[in-house]
């Protein structure tokens, strides 16, 4: 019992040392405000740089993310979090179609803490005929904390953008 | 049933909380940033993070103006006598997300009975819909975005003129427009002011507070008014139902607040008849008020004013008072509205609404942080405890925070209380660490953490108690600690050092290898083990002790098989990074090599070896052994001397006595006693004291002493007399062993007076360089000696046929020849090697082992010695003769 104890504390160890930040994997994130138009019965879109927006409006966030090495990287986790006083607009973060495969977004409602595929279920406890039985809930996209997709490798000077939407409160 | 009211009330909070949820405020900075984690070419975790990006919020002007209503079917209707004054209550909401300037004013109908006059705009500050003393006229109000100033209650006052006849009616409206953005407005909120000779009762509302409540606040709902008509009002039989008798004013509880029934409230007076509280549950009315009541849109609270017949007067007026609590749980932003009605007869039976009065829950703040699960836990379970820990590792305790406020908020965590030298870091469950706030977490939600200390190799003890604290954002006034300690520290760091085969079973008393002997000059190895019996892999140096001018080398034995390798492993002097426990030990020889030249020793514990931990000084171990120097005896007296003598006459023989083993001696020699009386006598001092026998003499290790033997031979004596003496020297050890070793001196009486000495040197190496031996009584192989004979007329008559003869000595080469002479008149020096067969005046080159070379003076020129020629006294020859050692 003892010597197991012993290996997880020092793998815990080891993995603390080894998550060290690197400059290895570029990122570049821009805000644009979606401008929606409507000229004779079409609906037209434009994006603007969103230094400004106004509650109700749409921020799409572009994320560039890049592979700055002559190697390729595994598992890499790309995230970007749904600011606070906006919400997670739904079906805007789409899969990322890269060499052949398909990325679909995870979610977390959780601050990040957990993701999983939309759409995501939370458990609760509600009082039924006197008795306290546990139930799934969906949960709604507006309360999405977090996005994230998980690209099982990226190829050397590969480039990828992932973009979703938000709607300010 | 229940199930359906379930997903309803879950329904209502949902839609409510869209509904109603706030704008962003102007101004907000809406900030993001991205991050990606990553395992590298190397296999190695990695993370990162984007630029930050920030969008400003701008302002959007909006708001409301209630109730509304068009000139046909207005939002309010009040009566009142022709010339009297009506009041249109209106409430002005901002629903924009800044502060923003409402102008109001009014506008009559044309398609009405009568304009109004006296038309005044009051701001009704405590919102119970009347204009009290002190309160101002207004044109236009100033509202922030969230707050009780989000808001504001306007009493317009009107006068309907006095030449209106009853039941005329006259139309207003209230119109606003935005400061900040002119086309925001709102212009639909008629309102009727009819005239009336009849029981005009009014009903308005007010809530304290009037607006913005707390969660667990109480809200006192007033409910008042005034027969302002022409005439009494009249009750109404088996009024709304209540099965009483009179004026019925009531209000439905609104979701979710509870009002708790006692003496005083509810509470109400009447300026006329008699109060009765009622209580509607859904179904019907009961007199009898339940101990709580739990609003939920249906059930109502109500007072009966009773009486019979038109029994309440012009002017009388009545209240009706009572008091709700907002849940401690209600979420921001939670609305209560409400709205009461009044029942009464003026002829015909009426139904009166009152203004509505809204108070918006504001947000309230609060965590709590607890041990893993459990956020909430109170003092004495608000700890978790690590019973013991390990220095040199990771302690990981894992925390629950919980948001216990109503709206969602981000905190700050804090850790304390470690001791010096501890790092404690904040993490997320997966290792992450945290920086800044974390969140935003939701309302009532869970959000878990980690605290992760490593504790230092040094450490030892405890309790340590760790502080670990969370604090809201948005208020921080609001936090919480815990506690999470750990009871004891042990050390991660300790070392087994013992003879190889015993270490780490937890027995110091078979740790120390067994003592060797050794010959000076040689080494002694040992078989030793290390094993890392703490919990920490570690490195350890190896050191030894042993007496001075000895070293050790300790050398890696793979296979653990006590037997140095070969060919020789490199040294070393730690053992490399080991692993816990006796499975991944590590053998090793240490060679404890003695110096040539030790002096003898018995010893069980003169040698040390220690292991100590790179980690940590101050963890060793060490083995004590010993290490014993054999006694090495070398003890040599040389060499044999001969040489001639007259009668009477003398002659000193010089020897040596030399020491080459390890230990001083003490050397003695007897007193020899002469077959023929002759003398014998020893001096150690180089000829300045003569004594018969020696004793006492010390020779130190490795060192020498010349020794001379004198020999004083009486007159008389035959010629030819020969005698050989042997002396034995004796040399005593301090351990009391002995050795001995002698010398010849072989004496013989010659009657002329030819002395023969003999001398030697011996030299290192073929050269004549450096003297190894200035009596030559040591000799390595390859040495040289250069022996000098000299032959002198010590006599007062002519020798004649003078020839002296030289062996070359067994075991070793020829190397060369010279003679000279002096004291003679004249005369060659000749050589022979065939004994005096034939004779050379060159010196030979080569003389070969059993060989003796001789040399003789020729004074008369005939090349050869015999009889004539003649050696003069004090005249000599000295003959050099120069051999290696083979």
């Amino acid at each position: 019992m003892k010597p197991k104890l012993l290996w997880t504390a020092l793998c815990a160890l080891i993995g603390l040392a080894l998550a060290q930040v690197s400059g290895e994997v570029k990122l570049e994130l821009k805000a644009f405000r979606v401008i929606t138009t409507q000229e004779s019965g079409k609906t037209s879109e434009k994006l603007e740089p969103a230094l400004d927006v106004k509650p109700g409006q749409v921020v799409e966030y572009r994320l560039e993310a890049s592979n700055t090495t002559d190697r390729p990287l595994s598992r890499v986790a790309l995230t970007i979090p749904i600011p606070k006083n906006t919400y997670y607009q739904a079906l805007s973060a789409q899969p990322l179609q890269y060499k052949g495969g398909l990325t679909v977004p995870e979610f977390s409602f959780d601050s990040g803490q957990s993701f999983g595929k939309a759409p995501l279920k939370r458990k609760v406890r509600v009082s039924e005929n006197g008795q306290e039985v546990e139930k799934e809930l969906e949960v709604k996209p507006e309360e999405y904390t977090h996005v994230r997709w998980v690209i099982p490798q990226l190829g050397a000077r590969e480039t990828v953008v992932l973009t979703l939407r938000a709607v300010v409160r | 049933m229940r199930r359906l009211s379930i997903l309803f009330t879950a329904l209502w909070v949902l839609l409510l909380g869209f509904a109603l949820a706030q704008q962003t405020a102007a101004g907000t900075n809406i900030s993001n940033q991205a991050s990606a984690s990553y395992i590298d070419s190397a296999g190695q975790a990695r993370t990162t993070t984007s630029n930050q990006v920030i969008t400003v919020v701008q302002q959007v002007y909006s708001f409301t103006i209630t109730p509304d209503g068009i000139p046909t079917a207005p939002g309010q209707t009040r009566s009142a006598l022709p010339g009297a004054q009506v009041y249109f209550t209106y409430t002005v909401t901002n629903t924009g997300n800044g502060t923003d300037t409402i102008n109001l004013a009014t506008v009559q109908d044309t398609s009405d009975n009568f304009d109004f006059s006296g038309v005044t705009l009051y701001l009704d500050a405590n919102c119970n819909g009347r204009v009290d003393a002190g309160e101002s006229t207004v044109s236009a109000v100033t509202l922030t975005q969230t707050g009780a100033s989000a808001s504001a209650c306007i009493v317009v006052a009107a006068t309907i003129p006095a030449s209106a006849t009853s039941g005329q009616y006259g139309n207003l409206n209230l119109t606003g427009t935005s400061a900040g953005d002119n086309t925001k407005t709102d212009t639909n909120n008629w309102a009727r002011g009819t005239a009336t000779t009849a029981a005009a009762l009014d009903l308005t509302k007010a809530a304290s507070p009037s607006n913005a409540v707390a969660p667990g606040a109480t809200l006192t709902y007033t409910l008042s008014g005034q027969n302002r008509g022409g005439s009494a009002a009249s009750a109404i039989t088996n009024v709304g139902g209540t099965g009483l008798s009179g004026i019925l004013i009531q209000d439905v509880i609104p979701n979710g607040l509870t009002v708790t029934t006692s003496g005083s409230n509810p509470s109400g007076t009447a300026g006329a008849g008699s109060v009765q509280f009622v209580y509607y549950n859904g179904t019907t009315w009961s007199t009898t008020l339940p101990a709580t009541i739990t609003g939920n849109g249906t059930v109502a609270l109500g007072m009966v004013i009773t009486g019979s017949g038109a029994f309440f007067p012009q002017n009388a007026s009545y209240t009706f008072s009572f008091q709700a609590t907002v849940p401690a749980g209600a979420a921001q932003g939670t609305t209560y509205s409400n709205t009461a009605t009044l029942l009464y007869n003026n002829g015909s039976n009426q139904t009166v609404t009152s203004n509505t009065t809204t108070n918006t829950v504001g947000a309230s703040y609060g965590i709590a942080v607890g041990p893993n699960g459990n956020p909430t836990a109170t003092a004495g379970a608000d700890s978790q405890t690590i019973a013991s820990a390990i220095s040199g590792q990771t302690v990981i305790f894992t925390n629950t925070l919980r948001n216990t406020g109503n709206t969602s908020d981000s905190f700050t965590l804090a850790v304390s209380g470690a001791p010096s030298g501890w790092v404690c870091q904040l993490t997320q469950t997966d290792g992450t660490p945290i920086s800044g706030p974390i969140g935003p977490v939701a309302s009532a939600t869970n959000y878990n953490f980690q605290v992760r200390c490593a504790v230092p190799a040094a450490y030892t003890g405890g309790p340590v108690n760790l502080t670990v604290s969370g604090t809201s954002v948005s208020d921080t006034s609001k936090t919480d600690p815990t506690t999470d300690t750990i009871t004891t520290v042990t050390s991660g760091y300790a070392v087994d050092l013992a003879a190889r085969g015993n270490g780490g079973d937890g027995n110091p008393a078979n740790d120390n290898p067994p003592a060797q002997s050794v010959n000076p000059g040689s080494s002694a190895n040992f078989s030793i083990e290390v094993v890392n019996t703490g919990s920490n892999a570690d490195t350890y140096n190896l050191t030894s002790s042993v007496p001075a001018g000895w070293s050790t080398v300790f050398y890696p034995d793979a296979t653990c098989s006590g037997v140095l390798a070969s060919p020789t492993p490199a040294p070393l002097t730690s053992t490399g990074l080991m692993n816990p426990g006796a499975a991944n030990k590590k053998c090793f020889i240490a060679q404890v090599q003695v110096p040539a030249g030790a002096a003898p020793v018995t010893s069980t514990t003169n040698v040390t070896f220690t292991s100590t931990s790179t980690t940590l000084g101050s963890v060793s171990d060490s083995v004590t052994t010993g290490v014993s120097v054999n006694l090495l005896q070398g003890f040599a007296f040389t060499p044999n001397r001969s040489g001639t003598v007259t009668t009477p006459g003398t002659i000193v023989y010089t020897h040596n006595l030399s020491n080459t083993g390890n230990a001083g001696v003490t050397v003695s020699i007897p007193a020899f006693t002469s077959a023929y009386g002759w003398t014998y006598q020893f001096s150690t001092d180089g000829g300045t004291t003569w004594t018969s026998s020696v004793s006492g003499l010390a020779i130190a290790a490795g060192g020498s002493s010349p020794l001379q033997v004198r020999v004083i031979v009486p007159g008389g004596e035959p010629i030819g007399r020969q005698e050989a003496a042997t002396f034995t020297a004796t040399a005593t050890y301090s351990g009391g062993s002995t050795a001995t070793s002698g010398v010849t001196d072989t004496t013989t009486v010659v009657g002329g007076d030819l002395r023969l000495t003999k001398s030697a040197v011996s030299y290192q190496g073929n050269a004549e360089t450096t003297v190894r031996s200035a009596s030559a009584a040591v000799a390595n192989p390859g040495d040289r000696i250069v022996y000098t004979v000299v032959a002198q007329n010590i006599g007062t008559g002519n020798l004649t046929n003078v020839r002296i003869s030289d062996p070359l000595p067994a075991y070793t080469s020829f190397v060369s020849v010279s003679a000279s002479a002096t004291g003679f008149a004249s005369g060659t020096v000749l050589y022979s090697t065939d004994n005096g067969t034939t004779w050379s005046a060159t010196a030979p080159g080569t003389l070969s082992a059993g060989q003796s070379i001789m040399v003789g003076v020729d004074t008369n020129g005939d090349n050869k010695i015999d009889a004539s020629d003649i050696m003069a006294p004090a005249s000599q020859i000295t003959l050099i003769f120069k051999v290696v050692v083979q």
